[in-house]
């Protein structure tokens, strides 16, 4: 630091206060020479007042880095540290976390946004490594809002041109399942209701993969998915003592949170179970329903991939069949031969208790809410003339101005009595 | 389709020559001015030499009807000019049989977009042909070696001039079937079929070939050389190859148009406020007047430096009185408002393919262009780098694209984003 003595060897005046480890040191930057040393041992009467320092603060890597630099780097360590995640997972988060900082468009945001920015780091992290960790909970544990989380997440991905995985949808079931309280028998949970992990785990991620294969899980957040079929699983695996159950009681035992969308979730769910079912031979002549369709999951889920074949055809059959009159015979013979196949599939049949469904999302199957016609060709130039009364219609009369001044005055005066100063 | 047609008739006439084929095809050694006009691949499998050297021919067509198998040869002769997916079948059985590795070089540059000015819509269908006609090209490259086949066996319809109508009648028709509800004219592709077939002279594929064929300018406009694609073309599916025949069908509609336009004048925000009935103004809130006008229905910012913006016109020309009638309401407040720097700054289309999408696949496949997040957003966020457009994608088919200055840039987004969806229609 300037300002102090003169170097004895090269005279500069640049003298840093640095400290070698725990002896504290002036040294000059220019020729390296040591101007003083502190005492580098201690005596025993001294050292009851020392406290001891850690090896981050000791070797001076944080000199360069800033105050709210390192605070955030403390706060990835923590999190990750709760997350109860790998070693190796908090080195690249930390990483992303000191490359993120180097922009300055982040070096000059706000501390909320700094905040949110470690989650997203170790989101990112956790991804890349197929962690299943969803944003919901990391907002959760940051205190976070999912609209700023949502904004940092997307800029920070693409400032730093990063290829982040999607979420793995297999592992979330295994570590979301893995959370219910169902596992044991507790003052709360009574025996009946206690399931097996592994049956109740392989069954749920039967489910899932039925919903996805069914167009129930794309565009949808992930988690009220595996909540309904989790709810259905564990209903199925005992459905005597556990239809009357329902599904929000079933959130409260195993003590996890019901998200909102999971009721509708499992209506679309057993929906698709019924249709299943329609196809399932045994099943056909006990017209059931929603309630009674549980006790028979596990037959349907044996015979799942034959019987989504069978009680969905395709969905884009039908649609093309619109297309093909557009286009011609465009297409050429594949198509008739699709037609005609799935027709063939159909004649086997004999009586069918109705035609088989389109495999469509469900945002496809409602009726359209309003049909929106083609806008009229309109046949505006831009330099059309404008006419003066159609401006006008636009413009105030002086009167309605004197009207309108006079009403503002009115209610500015009426403002400041209702509130005295 | 890999331009596998010039090594098949290399092979061909190097059995005809007892010459054994290793390897790439080579460049023809001699330049043949022989070879003079544009002679298209007759789609139907016919080679046409150039018209003029029918007479010096024979022995060479019985040289091609020698070397060349009996099937082959059938297919090369059909008579007639077939629809457009007959021509192809015939195409795909001639190139099935000529088994070959190797690539002289990717087809036609997906970059090779005829200059069709006037409409100002370039369709991505051009890009298909001038694949297309690059496979002709590779034939026409070869076929230099056939200049004196005697093509006098073959009826008058397959001349070259009736060739060009009839493949473009073919792609008329085609394009009427596609585009039923296209707005626009599409006269503009038999220019550009004229275009791609000229530009098989002009800009050849391997460099090597366009020493040997210098080509013929009279026939066709200058168009520039383009190079072989790039290498982050080659690498990544930007402008996908499709065949004329799986055009969309499907045209956006443009849903919002926002443009700027300078007043060039100081406003006083709280006079226009006070004087125009369809204004808003709460300088707390936002520092400019919200006013909105009913024909048509948009909605203006006007800012006290004199600088607006126009938002809600569904077309270009719709926006543009719009913001004149905003400037005309100004005007008439008593501030010498002027129409300056009038600018379309965004345009928004959607449309509809009709059928479910896999966004999960889509992800996987186009990683470098697409961010799927399922927990924020429902739709798939499609950034397409040319032209620079961004697409919301969403699984019940519905797609959104916005960014564009140009209404040609939505169409031609749309005509690219349209093979790659439709390759997840079947999960």
């Amino acid at each position: 630091m300037p300002g102090g003595g003169q170097c004895p060897d090269c005279g500069s005046t640049e003298l840093v206060e640095d400290s070698h480890y725990s002896q504290s040191q002036l040294v000059c930057s220019d020729c390296g020479c040591v101007v003083t040393e502190g005492v580098l041992t201690t005596t025993f009467s001294d050292e009851g007042n020392l406290r001891e320092v850690t090896y981050s603060r000791s070797t001076g890597e944080n000199d360069q880095v800033s105050r709210s630099q390192q605070r955030g780097l403390r706060r990835v360590r923590d999190l990750c540290r709760v997350l109860q995640l790998p070693s190796t997972f908090e080195d690249t988060a930390v990483a992303y976390y000191q490359q993120a900082y180097r922009h300055s468009g982040i070096r000059a945001a706000r501390l909320q946004k700094k905040e949110v920015l470690v989650g997203c780091c170790v989101l990112i992290t956790c991804r890349q490594h197929n962690w299943p960790l969803t944003m919901g909970t990391v907002c959760a544990l940051l205190y976070a809002d999912l609209d700023v989380f949502s904004g940092t997440y997307m800029q920070i991905v693409k400032l730093l041109g990063l290829d982040v995985p999607s979420l793995c949808l297999a592992d979330l079931v295994k570590t979301y399942c893995s959370s219910f309280r169902l596992f044991q028998a507790s003052p709360s949970v009574p025996a009946k209701y206690v399931e097996d992990k592994e049956k109740m785990l392989s069954r749920t991620l039967q489910l899932v993969e039925l919903a996805d294969e069914t167009w129930l899980v794309t565009g949808r957040h992930p988690l009220p998915v595996i909540t309904a079929a989790t709810f259905l699983a564990w209903q199925s695996l005992q459905p005597s003592h556990r239809l009357t159950c329902s599904l929000a009681r079933f959130c409260k035992l195993a003590n996890v949170d019901l998200p909102y969308p999971a009721s509708s979730r499992l209506q679309e769910l057993l929906s698709v179970l019924l249709r299943m079912a329609e196809r399932l031979a045994w099943l056909q002549v006990l017209k059931l329903d929603k309630r009674s369709v549980v006790k028979h999951i596990g037959d349907l889920l044996q015979h799942r991939h034959t019987l989504v074949r069978k009680a969905f055809r395709d969905g884009t059959a039908e649609m093309e069949a619109g297309e093909k009159e557009l286009r011609g015979r465009c297409q050429g013979p594949e198509q008739g031969k699709e037609e005609v196949a799935s027709s063939s599939l159909d004649l086997p049949e004999g009586k069918r208790p109705a035609s088989p469904t389109p495999l469509l999302p469900p945002c496809m199957l409602k009726p359209p809410k309003r049909i929106c016609p083609p806008p009229p060709v309109s046949t505006v130039t831009g330099d059309e003339n404008i006419s003066d009364s159609e401006i006008e219609q636009y413009l105030r009369t002086p009167q309605e101005i004197k009207d309108f001044e006079k009403a503002q005055a009115a209610r500015q005066a009426a403002r400041s009595v209702s509130n005295p100063p | 389709m890999t331009p596998t047609v010039c090594s098949g008739l290399d092979r061909v006439e190097a059995e005809a020559q007892g010459r054994d084929l290793r390897g790439p095809c080579p460049a023809p050694s001699r330049p043949d001015p022989q070879l003079g006009p544009a002679s298209p691949f007759a789609p139907a499998g016919l080679i046409n030499g150039p018209c003029a050297t029918r007479a010096q021919s024979g022995s060479a067509a019985a040289q091609l009807a020698w070397a060349l198998p009996p099937s082959r040869l059938s297919a090369l002769l059909t008579v007639g000019p077939p629809p457009m997916e007959e021509e192809q079948t015939y195409l795909e059985l001639y190139l099935d049989q000529c088994a070959a590795q190797d690539d002289l070089a990717p087809p036609g540059s997906p970059l090779l977009s005829p200059i069709v000015p006037d409409d100002g819509y370039i369709p991505n269908t051009s890009n298909s042909e001038t694949v297309f006609n690059s496979h002709l090209q590779e034939v026409k490259g070869a076929s230099g070696h056939f200049s004196s086949v005697d093509l006098s066996f073959l009826p008058d319809e397959l001349t070259q001039e009736s060739k060009d109508q009839s493949v473009i009648r073919s792609k008329q028709d085609i394009e009427e079937n596609c585009k039923t509800q296209s707005q626009q004219s599409r006269l503009s592709l038999p220019r550009e079929q004229d275009m791609g077939l000229g530009l098989i002279n002009d800009s050849t594929l391997s460099k090597s070939h366009s020493q040997a064929y210098p080509g013929d300018a009279d026939s066709v406009q200058p168009s520039p050389e383009k190079p072989n694609s790039t290498p982050l073309m080659s690498i990544t599916p930007m402008t996908p190859v499709t065949p004329v025949s799986e055009c969309s069908g499907i045209v956006p509609q443009l849903q919002n148009i926002v443009s700027t336009v300078n007043l060039a004048c100081k406003l006083d925000l709280k006079k226009i406020a006070l004087h125009a009935k369809n204004a808003e103004y709460n300088p707390k809130r936002f520092a400019a007047v919200i006013m909105r006008i009913r024909e048509p229905r948009t909605t203006a910012l006007i800012f006290s430096s004199g600088k607006m913006v126009c938002t809600g016109a569904k077309s270009e020309e719709q926006s543009r009185l719009a913001a004149r009638k905003y400037a005309r309401v100004v005007q008439k407040l008593g501030f010498p408002a002027r129409f300056l720097d009038f600018k379309i700054q965004n345009m928004v289309g959607s449309c509809d393919v009709r059928f479910p999408i896999r966004l999960e696949g889509l992800v996987l496949t186009h990683q470098q262009f697409s961010s799927y997040e399922p927990e924020l957003f429902p739709g798939l966020i499609y950034r397409m780098v040319k032209p620079r457009i961004v697409l919301l994608i969403f699984v019940s088919g519905k797609v959104v694209l916005t960014g564009a200055k140009e209404r040609s840039e939505i169409y031609e987004a749309f005509e690219n984003i349209y093979p790659i969806l439709k390759g997840f229609k079947k999960a």
